[in-house]
């Protein structure tokens, strides 16, 4: 393991001081002089054409100041998969038909609330009213009616993976099973519900302010919807109060915000409700999950077939990449020679599905992790051993798609054992606990270019100073999971200098370097890492060149940036402040200032990821066995996220993962009647709450990954798939209920005890 | 969200208050701790014209024992100072667990149990208990004053039998006897912090020869916490055996008539009354014979 001076610390976070004094400005809680209150109106009905929309009692009531719909902006559609325009499936508005409830109509700007609310009602619309279609059996049916017109049958996106030979590797398997799977959407839940404030500048361009994981892709496909060339939007990203992936696209309000700011010329601000949020808002995907799976009599692993069909809701949203990121998944963690897989993307009218933390890992894993130990128990081997047997290594390739780089699997598998006493628990349980396994792997971020950018998929800027500060900017968007803090760490590190001698400017599309991709896919600290560093080497470059020039040093002698210092070496006699070797740069170039730009993206890595993640974990439970209620006693997590950059983030992400988890398990789902979701607040949609929390214990397996900046890769989000399967593996050891539905609640483990008896 | 508009109004007295509550009329509703009101107001449920607060009122605040009297909870008093009362967690241990079992440590601290009553939501946790108890709730208005049991007080969800003008002042609780014991479960889908999804309050006098007397009462499986009557006689008179108290959870099970929502099926709040109605019986019973 690499000695490090600030990495690997627990250095406090950038914001941690202004969010416990309140003082970190979110968009909501900004106001800019004139500005207007916008409000959008929703579909009531699930799936309807727009006969008429009149909007005239609204434009009259005093105090408004723009009514829109589909009629009045520019028919672009947008969508984030821009290499394949047919992706694009989104309007801003409604052109000519409503697909779920919820879905956009049309959008009121006032002088206050109170009036965009009032104006909203007064908008009269005509539907006619469709069929609406809630499941995906339903919508793939022959002849069901297609809810987008280009895409009849409703299968959007179709994603097949094959590798050795399936159907030769069942022949040879002395164990087959097949069991089908139903997992079910989930909230984001983020505690800053969406919000845009957008301004028209003095010179006519747009500024937009707004809640987002994902500045660039908001910049570019706001100005394609809006007619305007990229650079004349500019997207700020101010604090955000998490994202989760549910704020990684172009969203109508962002628009509505800057197309009704160029109308008006005042600043126009939308802020959505929580019952938006819940009623409308993007979600998990639901998914079927067919899978198929062979082993030898002594636990190998011969072939799967897996088979998945996502219910995207009414638009492919990030629904492309889960269905294809289902397809990694399925054949992760595990040695499957032979794998075979279909993923199908299909419409619904229901509120639509999309990116959410894992992007399809956590249910393609429960299906794998739960036939698991069902296949170890049929064959009556240790889940444990049965995992240890067949895990993936470094070196592991996954033809076409992947070549596994560092790889803490095994150890996890062996140290959460070991620290949960896994062999002897087993055995010896109280009536009612039960103890339970799932494991996990995750992309260090993407590598397919679906966005189709031109820039670099991560970049930063670094200015050195002659008072021995450095300033460092960058797109990477911090949405509360820490990155800002991480990237100071990590250019600290490299520089020699400490936290309070960096300042940092991020997420500003106007002043902060081309480009980022955002936040998402566990990919900010491989790849914005990697572009900071790269950038602090060039820096460095220069200062070591100056250094060597003053010293007269001879060639035998390294430099190094140590201390605030920069030096040869190991020799600290001779090191010069690191501030006045900076102003040797310049001094040496007529003034010009210092700055180095770097960047990164992912070269010969596949078709996924740059390097993966990997973890295992256990969870203790006890199932009252006459009410069916589950209480998470202790779980024990082990995971490989190669060198950890700040060890109490990483833990926040544990935490955090374990709160989702525990709920996707057992307590939070939407309760939905056609088409309408019913728990629209935090009282009925049950979201475990701190008291829920178990307590947790946690190692860090060592590793050192050799593309990842200073051996790091992933953490943010492998971590929330083995919470499901671990605490269903363990009510399973403790009643004999195997959910194969989630979530797992009271009720089914009781329906299911009943029917044992 | 944003409130509505309304007049505001802090009196400092009772008389005051009730002078203000005849005044304004029926536009006007009582504050208490306001997590329920202001909840409502928020998401434009209710628009009170006018909002009279009561905690400026040194007079309801009060929580009062006295081994003959019983207890007496003034209008004012928070969840959480009934919860950690030293005579309430000594002679009414279930009415300190109902109150601490309620929503979290925000909400107890501003919450209050009279305010949780007069909401008369049909799973309200500090109902049940105090029905068990006999409890009774004291009423005065400008124009004078009564008594109600407070098995006649809820009228349906969120309805209750206060005129208008009135204010519910106090909660009387009588003494405790001895051979009596009292017992508060619930069940809910999350959880720690949670609305009850089934609540049941028993409280029960053990004699020589058995159980001489038994009140049962279900919440959040009828429009109003509901008496579970047909239990009650299966106890009534008998030693409770596992075999007793088990008929009596079936037969409260088949009484209570709960529906499905968002919270819980029908079918699984019918079981838990069984399960919870045992569960509090058996814990009744051990406390009464302790006594
Ligand atoms: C996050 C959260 C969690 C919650 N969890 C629970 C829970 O677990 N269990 C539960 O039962 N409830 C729960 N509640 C509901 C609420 O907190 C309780 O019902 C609380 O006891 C209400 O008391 P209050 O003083 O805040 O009432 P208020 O909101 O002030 O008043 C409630 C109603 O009673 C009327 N009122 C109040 N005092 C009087 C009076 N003296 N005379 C006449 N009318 C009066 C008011 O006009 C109003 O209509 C929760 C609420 C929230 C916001």
């Amino acid at each position: 393991m690499e000695q490090f001076s600030i990495v690997g610390k627990d250095v406090p976070r950038n914001d941690a001081v202004a969010k416990a004094r309140g003082a970190a400005v979110y968009t909501d809680d900004m106001t800019l002089p004139g500005m207007l209150f916008g409000k959008i109106l929703r579909s009531p009905v699930p799936h309807a054409r727009i006969i008429n929309i009149d909007t005239s009692k609204a434009k009259a009531l005093p105090g408004v100041k723009s009514v829109i719909t589909g009629k009045d902006i520019p028919k672009v559609k947008y969508g984030n998969w821009r290499l394949f325009a047919d992706t694009q499936d989104e309007y801003a508005l409604a052109m000519d038909k409503v697909r779920f409830i919820g879905d956009e109509v049309a959008a009121v700007a006032a002088v206050d609330k109170e009036t965009a609310q009032e104006a909203v009602e007064l908008i009269d619309v005509e539907y006619e009213e469709l069929e609406g279609l809630y499941d995906v059996d339903a919508t793939t049916k022959e002849g069901a009616p297609a809810i987008h017109d280009y895409c009849p049958g409703n299968v959007s996106v179709n994603r097949k993976i094959e590798y050795g030979d399936v159907e030769k590797g069942f022949g040879e398997s002395d164990y087959i099973r097949e069991d089908t799977f139903e997992v079910h959407a989930v909230s984001h839940a983020y505690l800053e519900p969406c919000s845009a404030l957008a301004q028209l500048d003095l010179d006519g361009r747009i500024t937009l302010w707004t809640s987002t994981q994902v500045p660039y892709i908001v910049q570019c496909l706001l100005a394609s919807t809006l007619g305007m060339r990229e650079n004349d939007v500019r997207v700020v990203k101010p604090f955000v109060g998490g994202g989760f992936g549910g704020k990684m696209e172009l969203r109508t309000w962002e628009f509505c915000a800057a197309f009704m700011s160029k109308q008006t010329g005042r600043p126009v601000k939308f802020t959505l409700s929580r019952e938006e949020e819940f009623l409308t808002g993007r979600r998990r995907h639901p998914m079927t999950l067919h899978s198929k799976v062979g082993f030898k009599k002594d636990g190998t692993l011969v072939a799967k077939d897996l088979r998945i069909v996502l219910d995207g809701g009414a638009y492919n949203a990030m629904g492309p990449t889960a269905t294809f990121l289902c397809g990694n998944f399925g054949a992760m963690l595990y040695r499957y020679p032979n794998y075979r897989f279909h993923g199908q993307h299909a419409y619904t009218n229901k509120p639509p599905a999309s990116a959410m933390r894992g992007f399809g890992a956590p249910q393609s894993l429960y299906a794998s992790e739960i036939q698991m130990n069902m296949a170890a128990e049929a064959l009556g081997i240790d889940p444990v051993e049965m995992r240890l047997k067949n895990a993936q290594v470094s070196g592991d390739k996954i033809p076409d798609v992947a070549t596994i780089s560092s790889c803490g699997f095994k150890e996890s598998i062996e140290a959460v054992a070991r620290m949960s006493d896994w062999k002897r628990r087993r055995k010896e349980l109280k009536p009612g606990q039960g103890i339970g396994i799932g494991c996990y792997s995750f992309i260090s971020g993407g590598v397919f270019n679906w966005f189709n950018t031109q820039y670099p998929f991560s970049a930063a800027e670094v200015r050195a100073f002659s008072d021995g500060t450095v300033h460092l900017l960058s797109m990477a968007s911090d949405i509360g999971q820490g990155c800002d803090t991480a990237m100071k760490q990590m250019l600290a590190e490299e520089l020699g200098l400490q936290m309070k001698d960096i300042r940092i400017t991020t997420a500003d599309t106007a002043t902060t370097p081309q480009a980022d991709l955002g936040a998402w896919g566990s990919r900010v600290t491989l790849m914005v890492g990697n572009a900071v560093l790269d950038a602090a080497r060039k820096i460095k470059e220069q200062l070591f060149g100056a250094l060597s020039a003053r010293l007269n040093a001879n060639v035998v002698y390294e430099m190094e940036c140590k201390n605030g210092m920069v030096q040869p070496k190991g020799r600290p006699k001779k090191a010069i402040p690191f501030g006045d070797v900076v102003a040797m740069v310049q001094k040496s170039k007529r003034g010009e200032p210092l700055i180095a730009h770097g960047y990164y993206t992912p070269r010969d890595k596949g078709l996924v990821t740059p390097a993966f993640g990997f973890g295992a974990q256990i969870a203790l439970v006890e199932v009252d066995r006459e009410t069916g209620k589950v209480e998470v006693e202790q779980m024990w997590t082990a995971h490989d996220c190669g060198t950890v950059i700040n060890p109490k983030g990483v833990e926040g992400q544990l935490a955090g993962s374990i709160q989702m988890g525990l709920g996707y398990a057992l307590s939070e789902q939407f309760v939905m009647q056609d088409g309408k979701t019913l728990n629209t607040n935090f009282l009925d949609y049950k979201m475990p709450t701190a008291m829920d929390m178990p307590p947790s214990a946690v190692e860090h397996i060592d590793t050192y990954e050799p593309e990842g900046p200073l051996g790091a890769k992933e953490c943010g989000e492998g971590l929330a798939s083995p919470t499901a399967p671990a605490i269903s593996d363990a009510v399973y050891h403790a009643t004999g209920y195997r959910c194969k539905d989630l979530p797992i609640t009271p009720e089914k483990i009781l329906n299911s005890m009943e029917e044992g008896a | 969200m944003t409130l509505p508009k309304f007049e505001y109004f802090a009196p400092e007295s009772l008389d005051e208050a009730q002078q203000l509550l005849l005044d304004q009329g029926v536009g006007a509703h009582l504050l208490a701790g306001g997590t329920d009101l202001l909840v409502k107001m928020n998401h434009g449920l209710l628009k009170p014209a006018s909002v009279i607060a009561l905690k400026h009122i040194k007079e309801l605040e009060a929580i009062t024992y006295d081994p003959k009297e019983g207890l007496k909870i003034g209008a004012t008093a928070l969840l959480a100072d009934v919860a950690a009362h030293a005579d309430i967690r000594k002679h009414y241990p279930a009415i300190a667990a109902g109150a601490h079992e309620t929503a979290n440590v925000q909400i107890r601290n501003m919450g209050t149990v009279a305010g949780n009553l007069c909401n008369a939501a049909p799973s309200a946790d500090n109902a049940p208990t105090l029905l068990a108890m006999d409890a009774e709730v004291e009423i005065k208005s400008a124009t004078g004053e009564r008594r109600l049991p407070l098995d006649q007080f809820f009228k349906g969800p969120g309805q209750n039998a206060l005129a208008s003008g009135e204010i519910l002042t106090a909660i009387h609780v009588p003494a405790p006897g001895s051979g009596e014991g009292v017992s508060y479960q619930h069940i809910s889908a999350r959880g720690k912090v949670d609305i009850s999804a089934v609540c049941v309050g028993v409280m029960v006098h053990m004699a020589e020869n058995g159980c001489d007397d038994v009140r049962i009462f279900l919440g959040a499986v009828a429009p109003v916490p509901m008496r579970a009557a047909k239990a009650e006689a299966l106890v009534r008179g008998k030693q409770l055996t596992e075999e007793t108290i088990e008929a009596a959870g079936i037969a409260a099970m088949e009484e209570s008539q709960p529906i499905t929502d968002v919270r819980s099926s029908a079918d699984y709040r019918k079981k838990m009354v069984a399960v919870l109605t045992r569960r509090a019986l058996a814990e009744a019973r051990d406390r009464a014979l302790k006594r």
